[in-house]
């Protein structure tokens, strides 16, 4: 990709000439613009003859659907103090620049604008946004950074505290939420919000009507309501102890310098910035946090280990089980593919609840305004259910979700040979169990709730051909999923991994300590869910049963424990089997070096190629935070993996094949 | 049973700069059908005193209906505008009378009395889509002879134009060529394109930029200077690219409307139309189409040429308009050709050209209170001419 420029065009107008700068990097949209060092180089030179110009006003835009994306993360990983702080002085500098020109200026946001990109637009007088722009955004936070370019300074100036708060700090922790070009503008962050028919000329106009005018607000001078954003700060505070535990450091800083705003000068605002930036960039989180990010956004969409060849078309789907999975996938499988779904179960009203469960939520698209009635009621009429076998025979894809007893699955996958078309694709959605082992295809392990989490892993064994591997990979990004190809193992990557943490805890209970303490040893690393809760959710009989599963295969790592034996049999009792109680912080480190010394055992296997495989399976299927990179990075981090392994997790198995 | 038809006013109309086809061209990275809408939200805001939802059609010309001048253009052009979806649109091509015709057929529906207002227009972005691109000629052109071969090479048919009237030479092109660059200078100069030109921000690779002035304007252009000039067509040949039309991108669009519609709306229109005629000629010879069209749209209104107080007349080839000037009668110099210079200074963008025809005759009516009639006439290619009589109501 080309590196970002920005182009300075003299436009003519009534006022006097308008300087009109483009911040484009010569891609289309799909690569979005991002501020590198060679960037803010070419921004100093526009600068120079902004400054050096008689110029009327100048008109900050970007290249079509694109403002600019923000600051260039590729730079981010291992950068020492000095350079963090130095990039962020870099831009501060420049962007004052920008904001001390003697002369009106606009920032036109025609599309997405990010991080950096929100920062230079506030530096400029005033904005105007294209109705069309759906990502408006400081996903720092969710990054384990924050704004550092004049973010938390200048967002709290202009917009009401709640907002700012909102906006630099809690919509980055929910999946990175961003604003439309309306909520942007209602919530002051754009002064007009604009047609995109003609966006770029109306603002020009805009610009003009506002020289005329004369009047230039001055985003330093706004006062800012000390007290509400004090209290403001105060409840996302707390909202965010509920969240992170204290275990992410970035939304806590970012809340910090927020506060600061209401006191400081911008000048000792930005020093404020480049302080924190130059400890928390390097620093362990945001790294782990950079890492993650480009396994989720980059590694795992190239689609790693996922062979070469056209996948089958599918055209229809039979769902093999109508039980609380099976209908979620069901109604996923419809809502994104729209091809005709066959359901069965052996019970009548099983399938009967599940076909109504998922007219009851075609229903609520309706009712949201997602989709019409007419929609609705095709891909209502899309779905079927069945008691035997009736419409399997002509499905492209078949995937088995019954209950998880390797009999039943053989029976299931016996019956479908005989039924199903010679090249249809048989998978399923085990949890544990050896996809080899019950004669399915493939195996697409989606995880609960279907609709909520972005895993799902594709299991593939000895006898998988690459075709149906293929059609996995392509049915699941179709799904708007996110794939993982893995070796066909008890418990694939996050059962397994999950199972080994969940002995672990097992371990700790059974020696005296409280489960108030096992949850807190995980929720302090950062994990959304206390195991306690996650326990009740997945269901312990279920979670005994994967338990028995790794057991069977690796007897002394994963020992029985009649503790969670109980619990799936309903009692309570801890079963003690002996007095060692360990503080929260032993037990925490007990469980990382479980985690560190199966992962270390998968990747030896060849069970996925590379540690980061790892991760993306832990982030996307078991809410793993960011800023632990998911687990291998925050083990090779620590020492942890070296000590547990030998050597850095990262270091293993990068060359063996998946 | 008998029937009146209703009178059909121009009420406004406007077009986008017109740009060098290419990709070193103002538009090179911008779409035609973006252009079409530029164009016909700027004639909506200029016209707030017409609802959107009484344009009762979009009549779009194109010559190559396809990519970003596909889709039945005038309804593209029209949802894309943000004209209500109620409003119907469709695509014409009649090559360079494209737009023309669009005014032509949208006064067919307006006097019919199916339409109370029309948008009509015409673009044609020249550098996506150049003359004869995909276009499957039949054999039997050349097998039976249907046509002189050179009749598909515009630049070949002006050749053919001097050589069939020998008196048409090329210093008389070069010296047209000059004056229409100088009067388009002086039109540029004293604001007239300003009434009916719309900037535009388009997208290049150097950022974007505001497209506000034509791009083949040279108003600097000597005789000496154009004596040098390659002419491309012919070795030895008259015709170069001093005195001709460039290849164009551009876009245009009108308000027409019913007279009855314009007065309930307090309208201010600026000119009737009179009548219109199309006609055919030898296909190698397409330049001398509108002698025919002019001749017999005078003789049905009882006419003559004196009548006539001004023309504006496309000028692909300077050679086309002299000889024009020679069937008609009219001197070359007449002050009521072409008063603020034509297609040779300002480009041709084939289907837009028709509109900006007609923007500048209104402005040119409304320079001279005086005036009764006005012609807008062009040759198309394939050997047709077009010509449509208009009455000043500013008079």
């Amino acid at each position: 990709m080309a590196d970002t420029r920005f182009s300075l065009q003299r436009v003519e107008s009534e006022a006097g000439p308008l300087a009109l700068v483009t911040i484009d990097n010569g891609a289309d949209h799909t690569k979005p613009t991002f501020f590198g060092r060679a960037a803010l180089e070419s921004a100093e030179r526009a600068i120079e003859e902004l400054e050096s110009g008689e110029w009327a006003g100048m008109v900050l835009t970007g290249k079509p659907f694109v403002f600019a994306a923000g600051a260039d993360i590729g730079e981010f990983p291992d950068v020492t103090p000095e350079a963090a702080r130095e990039g962020s002085r870099a831009g501060h500098e420049l962007f004052l620049r920008i904001h001390r020109l003697p002369f009106p200026t606009l920032a036109a946001i025609n599309g997405a604008c990010l991080g950096g990109g929100v920062e230079i637009a506030l530096h400029c007088d005033f904005r105007t946004i294209s109705s069309a722009v759906r990502h408006f955004a400081c996903p720092e936070v969710f990054l384990g950074l924050f704004p550092a370019w004049g973010g938390t300074q200048l967002v709290p100036r202009l917009v009401d505290p709640d907002e700012a708060v909102k906006f630099v700090v809690e919509n980055p922790l929910r999946q990175n939420r961003m604003l439309d070009a309306r909520k942007a503008h209602a919530a002051g962050f754009a002064d007009a919000l604009l047609e995109p028919a003609e966006f770029l000329d109306d603002s020009i106009a805009f610009l003009l009507e506002r020289i005329r005018t004369g009047a230039r607000p001055r985003i330093e001078e706004r006062p800012i309501d000390a007290e509400a954003l004090a209290e403001a700060i105060r409840k996302a505070r707390s909202r965010v102890d509920g969240q992170v535990h204290g275990a992410a450091p970035a939304p806590y800083v970012a809340l910090d310098l927020m506060a600061g705003a209401a006191t400081w000068s911008l000048e000792d605002g930005y020093r404020a910035e480049e302080d924190a930036v130059a400890e928390l960039l390097p620093g362990p989180q945001a790294q782990a946090s950079i890492y993650a990010f480009d396994l989720v956004e980059r590694r795992a969409k190239r689609g790693v280990g996922v062979p070469d060849v056209a996948p089958l078309k599918v055209e229809k789907v039979g769902i093999v089980g109508a039980g609380l999975m099976a209908s979620q996938i069901a109604a996923l499988a419809l809502r994104r593919l729209e091809v005709p779904i066959v359901l069965r179960d052996l019970q009548e009203d099983v399938v009967e609840h599940a076909l109504e469960s998922i007219r009851g939520e075609l229903a609520g698209e309706v009712a949201k305004g997602r989709y019409d009635e007419g929609k609705a009621r095709f891909l209502g009429s899309l779905v079927a259910g069945t008691t035997g076998w009736d419409g399997f025979d002509d499905c492209d894809l078949v995937l088995e979700a019954v209950v998880e007893r390797m009999d039943v699955k053989q029976q299931v996958f016996g019956e479908l040979r005989e039924r199903a078309r010679p090249n249809a694709i048989l998978a399923t959605n085990t949890s544990s169990l050896s996809v080899a082992e019950m004669g399915a295809d493939v195996g697409m392990h989606f995880f609960n709730p279907v609709a909520m989490m972005p895993l799902v892993e594709l299991i593939r064994h000895d006898a998988t051909d690459d075709v149906a591997l293929a059609t996995a990979w392509d049915v699941t990004k179709r799904l708007r999923k996110t794939g993982v190809v893995v070796r066909d193992a008890p418990g694939f990557v996050v059962n397994r991994v999950l199972a080994r943490m969940t002995s672990a805890l097992m371990d700790a209970l059974e020696h005296g300590n409280t489960v108030e303490e096992t949850d807190d040893a995980i929720l302090r690393l950062g994990l959304p869910m206390a195991p306690s809760v996650l326990l009740q959710m997945v269901g312990p009989r279920v979670a005994y049963h994967t338990l028995e599963t790794m057991h069977e295969a690796y007897p002394d790592r994963f020992p029985l424990s009649r503790t969670l034996r109980n619990y799936a049999e309903g009692r309570e009792e801890v079963v003690s089997v002996g007095d060692a109680r360990r503080s929260v912080d032993e037990i925490t480190e007990c469980v990382l070096e479980a985690m560190a010394d199966e992962i270390r055992h998968l990747l030896d296997e060849g069970v996925v190629a590379e540690a980061a495989d790892v991760d993306t399976c832990l982030l996307l299927g078991a809410g793993f935070p960011f800023f632990r990179g998911g687990i291998t990075k925050h083990l090779d981090q620590t020492g942890i993996s070296e000590r547990v392994a030998g050597r850095p997790l990262a270091e293993i198995g990068a060359a063996a094949p998946a | 049973m008998a029937r009146e038809l209703r009178e059909v006013v121009y009420v406004d109309g406007v077009r986008t700069a017109f740009g060098k086809a290419g990709p070193k061209g103002l538009f090179w990275r911008t779409r035609a059908d973006d252009m079409a809408v530029k164009v016909v939200r700027e004639l909506l805001r200029r016209n707030p005193e017409i609802p959107p939802e009484r344009i009762g059609d979009v009549v779009m010309a194109a010559t190559a209906q396809v990519g970003d001048q596909g889709l039945t253009l005038g309804r593209d052009v029209g949802l894309l505008a943000g004209i209500p979806q109620t409003v119907p649109g469709f695509a014409v091509d009649r090559m360079c009378a494209g737009a023309l015709t669009a005014v032509t057929a949208g006064a067919g529906e307006i006097a019919m009395g199916a339409a109370d207002v029309v948008v009509a227009g015409g673009v044609e972005h020249m550098g996506h889509h150049p003359m004869g691109e995909d276009v499957d000629f039949n054999p039997r052109f050349v097998a039976e002879r249907l046509v002189d071969t050179s009749a598909v090479t515009m630049g070949a048919t002006a050749e053919n134009l001097h050589d069939r009237f020998p008196q048409l030479t090329k210093e008389g092109a070069d010296r047209f060529a000059v004056r229409s660059q100088q009067k388009a200078a002086a039109a540029w100069k004293n604001g007239v394109m300003r009434d009916t030109v719309v900037p535009m921000s388009v997208f290049t690779d150097d950022g974007w930029r505001v497209a506000d002035r034509d791009e083949f304007l040279r108003p600097d252009t000597t005789m000496d200077a154009l004596a040098t000039l390659r002419t491309p067509f012919r070795p030895g040949g008259r015709v170069t690219a001093g005195n001709s039309a460039g290849l164009t991108d551009g876009a245009t669009a009108c308000f027409l409307a019913a007279e009855e519609t314009a007065e309930e709306l307090g309208l201010e229109p600026r000119m009737r139309l009179v009548g219109y005629a199309f006609a055919g000629v030898e296909p190698e010879l397409m330049g001398i189409g509108p002698i025919p069209a002019t001749q017999r749209l005078l003789e049905r209104h009882g006419l003559t040429i004196d009548d006539v107080d001004l023309f504006e007349l496309n000028e692909p080839f300077a050679v086309q308009v002299l000889t024009w000037c020679d069937g008609v009668g009219v001197d070359p110099d007449d002050e009521r050709l072409n008063p603020y210079g034509g297609a040779i200074a300002f480009g041709h963008p084939l289907a837009a050209t028709g509109v900006r025809l007609m923007a500048q005759l209104a402005h040119g009516f409304r320079d001279r209170p005086g005036a009764r009639y006005g012609l807008t006439a062009l040759c198309v290619g394939m050997g047709m001419g077009a010509a449509v009589l208009w009455e000043n109501l500013r008079g």
